[in-house]
């Protein structure tokens, strides 16, 4: 079970390499049907701003066809390792940026099939090939679990709830990162309007961040009570100023933060997006603060 | 699941009113304490409070926070400090004036923390005649204006006459589950809605702050907590904060992973007493604590201790328990612990090994020490074999063996359960407010002067990027139903 685990691993991580390459083609071969269309040739745009060439769509399909093989390759190996560890695949740096791995690339599915802006792909894809090519670096061997992880329903659930907070902040990063890449664009080129590109309109990635922030931010929400609730039990305090609990609070007030400057007059589009930047920061910083600053959760498995 | 941000006001209702000649004294305490209402209640505060509270959250994690009873201990903040020096050198002094070792106990933080708690409340006490307005008493005449401004709108002319078209327009509301009201003031107003009560649910979630805070406070003016209590194999020991209640250790364990060493359990096995009657008895591990009445007992961390026995002069035994040796000493980091001799004025210490290579107080050897209780003068001092009575001054004294002490995190928080319950209205309230929208659209029919009508339809919600509004699918299926061949 383990070495099918690792198999399944090393297969997802060679779809998301793969798809990411037909992610760049995709976007390549959109760039070259938008310079196609200011030539005055035949190409098609949708509603979001994208256009497209003849052999685009089917790049986009291959792309996300690769995508989804990722997803169900990384789904087996951990369940496989859940198999033959009899615990949630989430007690140890391997495991957990594993997990992460598949919390950004299935959030980037799910928002792909309800928006249709493939181009996110490359932002995400790459956080989520990183996150595997880190867990590779990681000793991925099974040892007993730490008397303070032994509660088999927290620790699944705990860390499952975060993974799919921390995979949605990495949608919102990637629509902030391509914004913000916008307007860089256009202020170094000294144009007044920033787009073009065959990348996705201003207002449509501003949305999409909001969008993966309010799934994000309650489900961030409900890992730190969790993790109180956890804490109660196993430490005998809900709350101890642990520094991944203080710097899972840092998260949260940021994209707290967010959810009300976007309701602001003036703080929409730019200043919202240095916030999702700012706010993905925070997470990576919570994720991996375990390596640095000690505490009670360090149990990462690194010594 | 589609989001419609409805945060822009509706036109005022009137023309402001006409401004006064000129400044009173009271007009000026008027607009200072709205200007200050206005700063606790704006929501660019609470954001850059919110921000600075990160930061020093960020400080909080980075820098080692002094563990908790250090601070109020002078000697012991000295010491902690002498620690933690080798780290940050030169700066150790500016940052404890600062407080970034206390960072979550600091002035900075309070403050923060407590401008935070008052913009909430305030923002919070700001909205709620607003959103009890629009839940309840919805203006349904927005004036004609507004069918041209709003951000989504539409106009249509119909052939019926306007009650036949308000009729229909219901209709198509009541269809999709909107509420109806209307107004005729020669101009027919609707206004409908759905799930007008989902506001309140942000407003829950920001109250629901508040409620974790009290609990947090409650928590700290009436609980009781010793988080370092330990206690010895055999003993039995009088829980301090409750009376009447006594602890028996009666046996600790720790097992560790043959191949890697790693723990893999820490478990001790207790009996509790209520004045002498056995209440109850559990097996307490890390994530199995042991609760009674209000008071929860947690496994925390373990040590080595030594079963002495001490006898008068006369043979008469007067300590025969197991010391925990859960202290170390300053100067060669020895583990040592101290026992109270009844019936003297003594107080004993006894000093642990080091282990193997330790020539003064070799493995197998305990250092036991005796002090006066009152000056705390070290009366004598001697390294014992096990087994071995020794005397001591008036005294005979005997380590019979090594064994293990626990160490327990007692504690009673009543705060815990408005925690909990706060908690727990913040997940439920954010979870409502990012998925169940109050939706709200306007109607406005007029008669033409020829037959027919024109319906004006309006909504606050935007247009959404990437799909049909419900402010559109609704428009759709009303000019459907405005088009319907007339039943007879």
């Amino acid at each position: 079970m383990e070495k099918l685990s690792g198999y399944a691993f090393i297969a997802a991580m060679l779809s998301t390499a793969l798809a990411t390459i037909f992610y760049v083609a995709y976007a390549l071969s959109g760039l070259r049907a938008a310079r196609m269309q200011t030539a005055g040739m035949p190409t098609t745009t949708t509603v979001t701003g994208f256009t497209s060439g003849p052999r685009t769509a089917a790049i986009g399909r291959y792309a996300t066809m690769l995508g989804w093989l990722a997803v169900f390759a990384l789904l087996f190996s951990l369940v496989f390792r859940t198999i033959a560890t009899g615990h949630g695949p989430f007690a140890n740096m391997y495991e957990f940026s594993a997990a992460f791995a598949f919390g950004i690339l299935t959030a980037y599915m799910w928002f792909e099939r309800r928006y249709h802006q493939r181009i996110l792909a490359l932002v995400a894809l790459p956080v989520a090939f990183a996150m595997m090519v880190y867990a590779m670096t990681i000793p991925a061997t099974i040892e007993p679990l730490v008397p303070a992880l032994q509660n088999n329903l927290l620790l699944t659930v705990h860390v499952a709830v975060a993974i799919v907070a921390y995979g949605s902040f990495a949608i919102a990063f990637a629509s902030a990162a391509l914004y913000l890449i916008q307007l860089f664009i256009a202020w170094v080129g000294n144009r007044p309007e920033p787009g073009g590109w065959g990348l996705p309109r201003l207002d449509v990635l501003d949305d999409i961040g909001y969008r993966a922030v309010i799934v994000g931010f309650p489900f961030l929400t409900l890992t730190i009570i969790l993790g109180a609730i956890w804490a109660n039990t196993a430490w005998g305090t809900y709350w101890s100023w642990d520094p991944k609990e203080t710097a899972s609070l840092v998260t949260w007030f940021i994209y707290g933060s967010y959810l009300h400057a976007r309701v602001m007059r003036g703080w929409r589009g730019k200043r919202a997006a240095m916030l999702l930047v700012l706010g993905f920061a925070a997470t990576l910083f919570t994720y991996f603060g375990n390596l640095f600053f000690g505490g009670l959760h360090s149990y990462s498995g690194l010594n | 699941m589609t989001h419609e941000v409805q945060s822009r006001p509706l036109p005022p209702a009137g023309a402001p009113a006409a401004a006064a000649a000129g400044p009173t004294f009271m007009d000026r305490v008027d607009r200072a304490l709205e200007g200050l209402w206005h700063f606790l209640s704006s929501m660019r505060v609470a954001m850059v409070l919110m921000l600075a509270i990160a930061a020093l959250g960020v400080v909080g994690s980075l820098v080692i926070q002094a563990p908790p009873g250090v601070v109020d201990d002078p000697a012991a903040k000295a010491s902690w400090l002498d620690e933690v020096r080798p780290k940050y050198g030169g700066w150790t002094g500016i940052m404890d004036t600062l407080q970034l070792f206390q960072i979550f106990n600091s002035l900075l933080f309070r403050v923060l923390v407590a401008g935070l708690t008052i913009s909430l409340i305030a923002c919070s006490i700001h909205r709620i005649p607003g959103i009890w307005r629009t839940t309840t008493k919805p203006r349904v005449d927005v004036g004609p204006a507004f069918f041209e401004h709003a951000p989504q709108h539409e106009a249509i002319v119909v052939r019926h006459t306007p009650a036949e078209t308000q009729a229909i327009v219901e209709g198509v509301f009541k269809g999709r589950r909107y509420r109806t009201l209307s107004a005729d003031d020669g101009a027919i107003h609707i206004y409908a809605d759905r799930n007008r009560w989902a506001p309140w649910a942000g407003l829950i979630a920001h109250m629901s702050i508040v409620i974790i805070l009290l609990g947090a406070i409650a928590g700290t003016l009436f609980g009781y907590r010793d988080s370092q209590f330990t206690i010895a194999e055999g003993a039995t020991l009088p829980v301090s904060g409750e009376p009447g209640l006594t602890i028996k250790l009666v046996d600790f364990t720790d097992k560790y992973d043959t191949t890697t060493g790693a723990p893999i359990d820490y478990a001790s096995q207790v009996i509790l007493f209520k004045d002498g009657q056995e209440v109850n008895r559990h097996t307490i591990r890390v994530n199995d604590p042991l609760q009674y009445d209000n008071t929860t007992f947690y496994q925390a961390f373990f040590g080595a201790a030594a079963t002495m026995t001490v006898k008068d002069a006369t043979g008469k035994v007067l300590v025969s328990q197991g010391v925990p040796l859960a202290w170390r000493t300053t100067a060669d980091n020895r583990p040592i612990g101290s026992f109270s001799i009844p019936g003297t004025d003594y107080v004993g210490w006894v000093v642990g090994t080091l282990g193997n290579g330790d020539t003064t107080i070799k493995p197998g050897q305990m250092k036991v020490e005796l002090y006066t209780a009152a000056e705390g003068k070290q009366v004598a001092s001697q390294v014992m074999d096990q087994g071995k009575p020794t005397t001591l001054g008036d005294l005979t004294v005997t380590f019979d063996r090594e064994g293990q002490f626990t160490g327990l995190n007692i504690a009673r928080d009543p705060g815990v359960m408005l925690v909990w319950l706060g908690a727990f209205l913040l997940f439920a309230g954010f979870c409502i407010r990012f998925t169940i929208q109050h939706k709200r659209m306007w109607g406005r029919i007029v008669a033409r002067p020829n037959g027919g009508a024109v319906l004006g339809m309006a909504t606050l919600a935007t247009r959404d990027v990437s799909q049909a509004t419900d402010f559109e699918n609704l428009v759709t299926d009303i000019r459907a139903a405005l088009q319907a061949p007339a039943q007879s």
